[in-house]
């Protein structure tokens, strides 16, 4: 279960180039259940995913997640539990360059202590699910946008946290690829994850693995499309 | 747990070796400039202790004790008259006379050390000094036999000639015959050197009879030599006795002084290359900051990315450390240290073709380290630091 109670986020506050990103958020997302945030450009989608995926924490007010309040947790201790607890698939898929497909999946591994055998037993699992096994010796530049995008996808598994957020999953995807990926929700879903997605690509706020569509617009839910 | 952590340590030594190959064209450029730099400081360490080590063990033919005269500050002749003043004195084991010169060869521009030594017949050896032979080929009649040095060899182009001759104050000449030369790896103290006998040093610098420069001493317990000196210059007024001791700090200093100002020098180049690591580590380019964004939001910690960092560090250091000291190595083994032994030995006329043997210090191996790697990672941490505390929302 995720709480977001009263949440406000400020950047570069009291400065000349201040902003209010997000004004006075409350939300609840119930486990297992796939929420779909949309909005424009600036609405503060993805700040308001960064505090659910736990980069950062709310200026104020109450951040809840798996009945842990993150709010004025340090840094350190965010990101541990974001490395238990969260699996972020950005919108760029921001995967590093010159690894290849395997070496990225198990980035979040490392820090963790595990052994070689041991990472990659994990990840091919989740590369044979994801259909990318042919590929996991290949660099990232070598390979396509789906490819790339599922590569992203299971390095957020690859914990196996029982939240995962998206940014944009789709933005830079065909619309066959766009659906590819909604299977893989569905199949997530199936999983029993909770799934938190902020896009305004149609295909995805209208896909029947959504539970829910809330809109944003300048920093503030305005409202749900159930 | 300690194992898991072992498992951290070497999952991100492993993650840091790769970036290290992904970067390889700014990382080699790195090596190659560190390497140069811990490949100077060490063959300017490595040449100085070889001659510091050369002129230790050859050291240990000088006499225990040399007595010289000084008149008006200057050095003056001693006469036999004042070997009796101390031959009597205990502890002295034997008691010659010598006469110590220099010999200036106008013709060849270079000067001589020559050496009169009472016992010397041309044919024995001295310690610590060897002597390689020359076949006696029977054409020693009336000339004086010495014992050369290979520099002299050459000044004096005797190669497959025996005999050669030097001008007396007087101008008229004087003829030796070559018995045997000083072996190539005595060449710090023997390169100029011509030992004669006593007589034929005196007949060669026109002194007179009974004329000496110095006086020779050996003490019988190695412990009593500075109060034996101590008597000695209390019996001769005016004489300058001087020790083995005092001659191996001469020598040490000389070397000491040399490598000191020149590793001073060398400290600049090493200063310009911390502060190019430093900068190097400071200017993270686009790429590298999303790679640090990336790491923090896939779980990393700051310490994991700033060991990332240190490993880095760590491997090219230790990399370049290890190239530059086995280029010294082999550039004071198989090169004779060509790039610094002029400045070590100093530019005389006669250059001593000295072969020089690396010697291992422990003390020259923690010198180079300190003052090269120990600088390099900590120009980096700061950098590493700072670029481990990029925000995992900076990629959002």
């Amino acid at each position: 279960m995720i709480t977001l109670d009263s949440v406000d986020k400020w950047y570069n506050r009291a400065a000349a180039n201040e902003v209010h990103a997000l004004k006075d958020i409350s939300l609840q997302v119930s486990d297992n259940e796939v929420v779909c945030i949309q909005g424009p450009s600036g609405s503060g989608k993805s700040t308001l995913l960064s505090i659910l995926g736990c980069l950062f924490v709310p200026t104020s007010g109450q951040a809840i997640i798996n009945g842990k309040p993150l709010s004025r947790l340090p840094d350190r201790f965010l990101t541990l539990y974001r490395r238990e607890a969260i699996g972020f698939i950005f919108q760029r898929f921001h995967l590093v360059s010159g690894l290849s497909v395997m070496a990225n999946i198990t980035l979040p591994l490392l820090p963790l202590g595990m052994s070689v055998p041991e990472r990659q037993q994990r990840a091919e699992q989740l590369m044979k699910k994801l259909s990318i096994t042919h590929r996991k010796h290949f660099d990232i530049s070598n390979i396509s946008g789906g490819e790339l995008q599922r590569t992203a996808i299971a390095r957020a598994l690859i914990n196996d946290p029982p939240i995962i957020v998206a940014d944009e999953p789709t933005a830079h995807l065909d619309e066959q690829l766009s659906n590819e990926f909604m299977s893989i929700v569905g199949g997530l879903k199936a999983d029993g994850k909770t799934i938190v997605i902020a896009s305004h690509d149609p295909l995805v706020s209208d896909h029947k693995v959504v539970d829910r569509c809330l809109l944003m617009r300048d920093g503030r839910l305005e409202g749900a499309k159930e | 747990m300690a194992f898991s952590n072992l498992n951290r340590h070497r999952n991100i030594l492993d993650y840091a070796l790769g970036s290290l190959w992904r970067n390889r064209f700014k990382n080699i450029g790195v090596f190659l400039v560190f390497s140069l730099v811990i490949f100077i400081m060490a063959s300017f360490r490595l040449v100085t202790s070889s001659l510091d080590n050369a002129a230790e063990q050859l050291l240990t033919a000088v006499p225990d004790i040399t007595v010289q005269k000084m008149t008006a500050g200057r050095q003056d002749v001693l006469r036999y008259k004042d070997m009796a003043e101390i031959e009597e004195l205990f502890g002295i084991k034997e008691l010659k006379p010598r006469i110590w010169g220099y010999y200036f060869d106008e013709l060849n521009g270079a000067n001589y050390t020559v050496i009169g030594d009472p016992s010397f017949d041309g044919r024995q050896q001295m310690p610590g000094l060897p002597i390689v032979n020359q076949p006696d080929d029977g054409s020693r009649q009336g000339v004086s036999p010495v014992v050369i040095g290979q520099s002299v060899i050459y000044s004096k182009n005797l190669a497959g000639r025996h005999s050669f001759s030097l001008f007396r104050p007087d101008l008229s000449l004087k003829s030796f015959y070559v018995t045997g030369a000083f072996a190539e790896n005595t060449s710090l103290v023997t390169s100029d050197l011509i030992v004669m006998g006593i007589e034929a040093a005196a007949d060669l610098f026109g002194m007179g009879e009974g004329e000496l420069t110095d006086l020779v001493v050996s003490v019988g317990n190695p412990t009593e030599i500075d109060t034996i000196a101590k008597k000695i210059s209390e019996r001769i007024p005016g004489s300058r006795v001087i020790t083995k001791k005092q001659i191996q700090k001469t020598y040490r200093a000389a070397f000491g002084w040399r490598s000191g100002l020149g590793l001073i020098c060398l400290l600049g180049s090493v200063c310009a290359f911390i502060i190019l690591a430093w900068d190097k580590a400071s200017g993270l380019s686009e790429e590298q900051r999303r790679e640090v964004g990336i790491l923090k939001a896939v779980g990393w910690q700051t310490a994991d990315v700033m060991s990332v960092r240190f490993w880095e560090s760590v491997v090219i250091s230790m990399l370049s450390f290890t190239a530059g000291y086995t280029v010294a190595w082999a550039h004071v083994l198989w090169f004779d240290g060509f790039l610094f032994r002029p400045v070590l030995l100093g530019w005389s006329v006669l250059r001593p073709p000295l072969t020089l043997l690396p010697v291992f210090r422990l003390a020259d191996l923690i010198l180079i380290f300190s003052i090269s790697i120990l600088p390099y990672l900590a120009a980096t941490v700061m950098p590493a630091w700072r670029s481990a505390l990029i925000r995992p929302d900076s990629i959002v």
